[in-house]
């Protein structure tokens, strides 16, 4: 067996992979989400009432991010 | 499963529930034997403070489930265009929400896990951090929303026509009417991982930085085991809100193209008198 493939745990570097990769997308989703909510109060005070509204999406941006969490645990 | 660590094995992490009992053939798991605990639980707190409910609003249990109860009644009222229509479906969502935030929060109390095992499998789990138990519940829930939509607006045609913007005549429309039907059905998929992955999740999150932080564990786990709190009481927030507006879009778009006619658009003849008095009254006075 190659020497490289037998000291590396690459189903550890995949789970790793799997997690930082399915993380940036909910990150910069949740991010936009709360900057532009911040944005919308800031030009409109009255905006900051639909902070609830702010958070179903937020939950539904989070959800692809749990997805990729879940994963990792079918990699063997 | 275990967690692989650097430094050893890692905690014990559970993912699926597992089977404590076999009752002649029916197996009974581990989350459905926390699950019927808490709904006791919930069922001798609730009827308690149904009777404790006075004019003036109480403080500590009872003024909580007073704020729940009159949050949720007001979200649902105010999600139909039309007063009165959602009036009826307080009480169930009313339910859903005090039944998922309670499940949700008995991931938090130190009996889960470890502490009590039954063999080789923990003897308590969160109901909620069972998919077939999140699943069971979107269910229930996306059922009561077609049945009322479909009852709320007058027919199976009529309901079937608000996924087509346009005419269903129009290419173009039926197909993106379709599309609409399908997202519609995946809607119960979305609703149940939701709250299965935020719940197991968070019990995970919490087992992992406990172990980190070995004899520190309490301390370690202490900022996660605040923001579960929260992460709980917004998951049962998002949950009904969300069924409440996939009832509220049906229902309200099946109204907008039936009865516009006399609810929204006055005709001329129909103006009160104080509303058409007024343009002869504003004149005099400035002629005063």
């Amino acid at each position: 067996m190659d020497p490289i493939l037998a000291t590396l745990n690459i189903s550890i570097i995949g789970k790793g992979l799997m997690i930082g990769g399915g993380f940036i997308g909910p990150g910069i989703g949740i991010g936009l989400i709360g900057g532009n909510y911040l944005q919308a109060v800031g030009r409109n005070p009255e905006a900051a009432k639909f902070l609830g509204q702010a958070l179903i999406f937020v939950a539904i941006v989070e959800l692809f991010g749990l997805l990729a969490f879940a994963s990792i645990f079918i990699v063997k | 499963m275990t967690l692989p660590y650097i430094f050893g094995s890692g905690p014990t992490v559970y993912v699926a529930p597992q089977t404590v009992l076999n009752f002649h053939g029916l197996t009974v798991t581990n989350s459905e034997l926390y699950g019927w605990g808490i709904i006791v639980v919930i069922l001798v707190l609730f009827i308690w403070a149904a009777h404790k409910v006075k004019l003036y609003p109480g403080k500590g249990f009872i003024g909580f489930v007073e704020e729940g109860v009159t949050f949720i009644t007001n979200l649902v009222e105010g999600s139909f265009n039309r007063p009165g229509v959602g009036r009826k479906y307080v009480p169930y969502f009313v339910t859903v929400f005090f039944f998922i935030l309670f499940n949700n929060w008995s991931e938090l109390l130190p009996v889960i896990g470890d502490a009590f095992r039954h063999g080789s499998a923990p003897l308590l789990r969160p109901f909620t951090a069972d998919l077939d138990a999140t699943f069971a519940i979107g269910v229930v829930t996306m059922g009561l929303v077609y049945y009322a939509s479909v009852k709320e607006s007058g027919g199976f045609g009529i309901y079937l026509r608000h996924f087509f913007v346009g005419s269903p005549k129009n290419p173009l429309y039926f197909v993106i009417g379709l599309l609409e039907m399908f997202t519609d059905l995946t809607r119960v998929i979305s609703l149940s991982l939701r709250l299965y992955l935020n719940v197991t999740i968070g019990m995970i999150v919490i087992d992992v930085f406990a172990y980190l932080g070995s004899f520190a564990g309490p301390v370690t786990a202490l900022p996660f085991y605040l923001v579960e709190i929260f992460i709980c009481m917004l998951q049962a927030y998002i949950f009904t809100v969300l069924s409440v507006m996939y009832l509220a879009v049906a229902v309200n778009h099946a109204h907008d193209h039936n009865d516009l006619s006399h609810d929204e658009y006055l005709t001329e003849d129909e103006l009160p008198e104080t509303i058409k008095a007024e343009p002869g009254k504003v004149g005099n006075a400035g002629g005063v």
